[in-house]
């Protein structure tokens, strides 16, 4: 027999602390199989009407419902609910209230990185390894296992600065830029700067064990990681993931 | 009571409000011109509309040489039962190619034509368009979030706010012009007040009024049309809402989002009642308001699906011996996020159009909003003059802005607005802080600044949240896809207690991430858009556009044009004015019709063919629409693959 209700833990941040509540989540039918946000938006009709945290499309596509559930990082809107789940924020970010991080650090390391092109031919395609890189939409799961993010000091979270290491996302970018066939040759060099400077010599000293986990399932390591070093030190990686 | 500690002061030369198209279009164009910018956006950075979209976009020319500006321009104007202003279509249609350039220079890739040179357009025209002029764009509309996070982030006169709740513009009480605006900015918990000579509202529309029988973001709270109307401005068409015909109605984490449009029906789709009763055929030559009047139709009488709906039925498309194949490549590939979202809500055999889908219109977008001239410069309008006024530094643009589209928007045309008007926004906003040296008092702000904190009460007994819900509910039954004079009078009355009760309401004094002051903020906003609304509704008494009236007579096409405007009168009281609008030509619409009822006949003549001759016709379509094989991607947005979470639980 199918339960009626599912009970899930929701960590909460208040005044400087954390604890956690129970939700005992009504289905709305018997084999409902409910996604996390369903929960969440259950939860602040019912119990907690101040329950902060972050959606928007509610379809895998915005890339802000992020939290980690049963500790990692998860999109709410499309991770169905188990009896039990822990749901919690981002441990990777600093925590706002309840299930919100503050995000803009992330962002904000990259201002000005791109320059404005030049008006060339605009008639031309770009690769299936660029569009690859486009699936991305900004969840910030990639952050999780990121020995380069690790350094960045999360307390400081009063004011809008970025953050000096580097993350998954944040060469994503610098990648995407570099393969766009409409990037010029000078810029390129500055991009592979910029990418030394977040700390890129980091993911080549600990490529071998690297862990990172895309939330869309882009391949990070060998779309995105493999091909800056190569071009940034010259490295000769064999592709190992699939 | 004002709490100084909390206040951030700022200051810059132009405030734009939102991330999305139109707010990254706007603040490059005022970069550009070397002013500084401030971008305040309540998403985080990019994530808007713009970016979970369907990525098709309207470029003139892109696929038919004799696409003319006039074509173009004609095509919306007709579409939109003559509502549109003719002055912003005409500029839509002569700044659509160069827009999407700028948006190439900024990083967007699409296929292209290698033949002509021009980008790739889709398969079949987009509902309602008279020429093949839609560009499809990989991973959809991630692509231009991309490019709009990009554009946001290159110019360092551009500075961002995330998570920022724009309150209102802030103007100068003897002239009306602008001179900066509020915010609540709910991480670092401080009230924002920002001195700016201009302030451009990019925020969006209202479609979560009807949530969740929606497939837009949750930021849509009326915020641009509220804001707007408190600044002065004049709200127009607002009863012209948006219902996309093709949505899913369960299960629940799914109802309200994207499964296809009249075009993804294709040559064989029709609609069905409960009875199995075909209620519109030829579906990929209808527009999304003739499909989702016949599906509010067959509601109202009682013909509807379980979950009030009807029946999307492709399997004629499927069953077809030679053809079949090539539908399902094209139901695939043409809208892929739509198909997604089908796919996994209403399982496999539904996936290969072996059974027909259960459908229900969702609100997709609003085509009324604040009432501006072809640079975006808001307009508000004097009754006793009978005079409409432009508000000096005040811009709207994208979904916020009105008078584009009238009665009804063409698939894909919306991010040609927002590149269009943001970036023509931008700059005429930068002219207007050019021209102004004038010093802002502070003496403005400080009514502002009082109203923000008596936001707050800690006695309060009504949940915001809660009201909220109930408000979504009442909208989708009065003000929804099908409405009738008794209900909106019923809705009236329904606002007006809301109101009330919003005096009432619990937010503890907090300024870190309050949720309970965001969810007041965005329910006033929603209450007054939802007053323009039904209003507006009251004075349409008969169908036109993207809802039906039920009580009323449909719309005869030789009847004198006309739009509404709502404006304020007094704080949170509404009034109507009706503004004449200028008739197409009878030779321009009898053209029109006639092509139109020539492509009716020919796919009517079609499907009355022996199976085997409409099957080879058919294929020989695809073959056509489909072309080379174009290399697939590997992970599509939305789809499966793109959800390790989903298929690792
Ligand atoms: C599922 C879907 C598919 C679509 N497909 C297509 C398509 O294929 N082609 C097409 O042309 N159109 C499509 N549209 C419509 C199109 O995407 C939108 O109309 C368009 O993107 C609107 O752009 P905008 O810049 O006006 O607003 P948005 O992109 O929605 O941006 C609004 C911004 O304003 C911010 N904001 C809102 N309120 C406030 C406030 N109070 N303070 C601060 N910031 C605020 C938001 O955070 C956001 O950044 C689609 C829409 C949806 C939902
Ligand atoms: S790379 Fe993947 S995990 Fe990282 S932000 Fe983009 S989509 Fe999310
Ligand atoms: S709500 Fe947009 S990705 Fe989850």
């Amino acid at each position: 027999m199918e339960a009626e209700t599912l009970k899930v833990r929701i960590k909460l941040f208040r005044d400087k602390k954390s604890y956690e509540v129970e939700y005992i989540y009504k289905k709305k039918f018997l084999d409902e199989r409910p996604m996390i946000l369903d929960v969440l938006l259950q939860a602040q009709e019912e119990k907690i009407d101040d329950l902060s945290f972050r959606y928007g499309c509610r379809a895998r596509n915005c890339g802000i419902c992020t939290v980690d559930i049963n500790g990692k990082p998860r999109l709410a809107c499309r991770a169905r609910v188990k009896a039990d789940d822990l749901i919690s924020p981002l441990s990777t970010l600093p925590v706002i209230k309840d299930l919100i991080v503050k995000r803009d650090g992330i962002p904000r390391q990259m201002i000005g990185y791109n320059k404005i092109p030049s008006k060339n031919n605009l008639n031309v395609e770009a690769d299936v390894p660029y569009h690859n890189l486009t699936a991305c939409i900004e969840c910030y799961a990639c952050l999780d296992g990121c020995p380069l993010h690790k350094k960045n000091n999360l307390d400081i979270k009063d004011n809008n600065n970025a953050y000096p290491f580097g993350n998954p996302f944040s060469f994503l970018k610098l990648q995407r830029l570099y393969i766009d066939p409409l990037t010029p040759e000078e810029e390129k060099r500055g991009i592979i700067q910029k990418a030394k400077s977040l700390g890129l010599e980091t993911y080549r000293r600990e490529y071998k064990d690297l862990k990172i986990k895309c939330g869309v399932g882009i391949n990070l390591k060998d779309e995105v990681i493999k091909p800056l070093l190569e071009v940034a030190f010259g490295d000769q990686i064999e592709k190992k993931n699939k | 009571m004002i709490n100084k500690e909390k206040i951030k002061k700022l200051e810059c030369d132009v405030i734009v409000v939102g991330s999305g198209g139109s707010g990254s279009s706007a603040a490059q164009a005022v970069a550009e011109s070397g002013l500084n910018v401030i971008v305040i956006s309540k998403d985080p950075l990019a994530s808007s509309d713009t970016k979970i979209c369907e990525g098709v976009m309207t470029v003139r020319e892109a696929g038919d040489e004799n696409d003319s500006e006039e074509e173009l321009a004609n095509n919306i104007k007709l579409a939109g039962g003559d509502l549109p202003d003719k002055k912003i279509t005409e500029a839509f249609a002569k700044d659509s190619k160069i827009a999407y350039d700028r948006l190439r220079e900024n990083g967007l890739r699409p296929s292209i034509n290698k033949i002509r040179s021009t980008p790739k357009t889709l398969a079949i025209a987009m509902g309602g368009h008279n020429r093949s002029r839609s560009v499809g764009h990989k991973n959809s509309g991630l692509s231009f979030g991309h490019v709009n996070w990009d554009t946001i982030i290159k110019f360092k006169n551009i500075e961002y706010y995330e998570d920022c709740w724009f309150l209102d513009i802030v103007k100068n009480t003897s002239d009306e012009s602008v001179v900066g605006g509020v915010a609540y900015d709910a991480c670092n918990g401080k009230l924002l007040s920002i001195k700016a000579k201009a302030v451009i509202i990019a925020a969006g529309g209202l479609s979560t009024l009807f949530f969740p029988k929606t497939d837009t973001m949750r930021g849509n709270t009326g915020d641009s049309y509220a804001i707007g109307i408190r600044a002065g401005a004049a709200l127009v068409d607002m009863e012209q809402i948006q219902f996309l015909p093709f949505c899913l109605a369960s299960p629940p984490s799914y109802e309200g989002l994207l499964a296809g449009e009249p075009a993804t029906g294709s040559f064989l789709g029709v609609i069905r009642d409960k009875y199995n009763k075909v209620i519109l055929d030829s579906v990929y030559l209808r527009t999304r308001a003739e499909c989702s009047e016949a599906i509010m139709r067959a509601v109202a009488d009682g013909r509807g699906s379980p979950n009030g709906g009807a029946f999307l039925d492709m399997t004629a498309n499927k069953k077809a011996k030679r053809s079949g194949k090539f539908f399902m490549e094209y139901l695939k590939s043409a809208l892929p996020t739509a198909y997604n979202n089908a796919r996994q809500a209403l399982g496999k055999e539904a996936g290969k159009a072996e059974v027909p889908w259960e459908v229900r219109p969702s609100a997709h977008y609003m085509m009324g909003g604040i009432k501006v001239d072809e640079y975006g410069k808001a307009l508000s309008f004097s009754t006793k003059l009978n005079k409409i006024k432009n508000i000096k530094g005040f811009y709207a643009a994208g979904q916020a802005m009105g008078g584009l589209f009238g009665s009804n928007r063409l698939g894909s045309t919306s991010l040609t607005e927002v590149a269009v008007f943001g970036y023509r926004a931008g700059n005429d906003a930068a002219k207007h802080v050019k021209k102004n040296k004038s010093k802002i008092d502070d003496s403005y702000f400080e009514s502002h600044h009082r109203n923000f904190f008596k936001l707050f009460n800690d006695d309060g007994k009504f949940k915001a949240y809660n009201l909220k819900l109930d408000l979504q509910r009442k909208s989708w039954k009065y003000i929804g896809a099908a409405r009738n004079k008794k209900d909106l009078l019923a809705m009236q009355n329904y606002l007006n207690e809301l109101d009330e009760k919003v005096k009432n309401i619990l937010v503890k004094e907090d300024m870190s991430w309050n949720q309970q002051l965001i969810e007041k903020i965005e329910l006033q906003n929603m209450i007054l858009s939802a007053k323009a609304v039904t209003l507006a509704s009251i004075n349409r008494d008969f169908s036109l556009g993207g809802h039906v009236r039920l009580d009323g007579k449909r719309k005869k096409i030789f009847s004198k044009p006309f739009s509404t405007l709502i404006l304020m009168e007094a704080y949170n009281k509404l009034k109507i004015e009706k503004i004449e609008r200028e008739r197409t030509n009878f030779k321009t619409v009898l053209k029109y019709k006639i092509n139109e009822l020539y492509r009716l006949y020919i796919a009517k003549f079609i499907r009355i063919l022996p199976d085997f001759l409409k099957d080879r016709i058919i294929e020989g379509k695809y073959k056509k629409i489909l072309g080379s094989k174009a290399k697939l991607i590997e992970i599509q947005a939305g789809s499966l693959e793109a959800a390790p979470a989903e298929i690792n639980r």
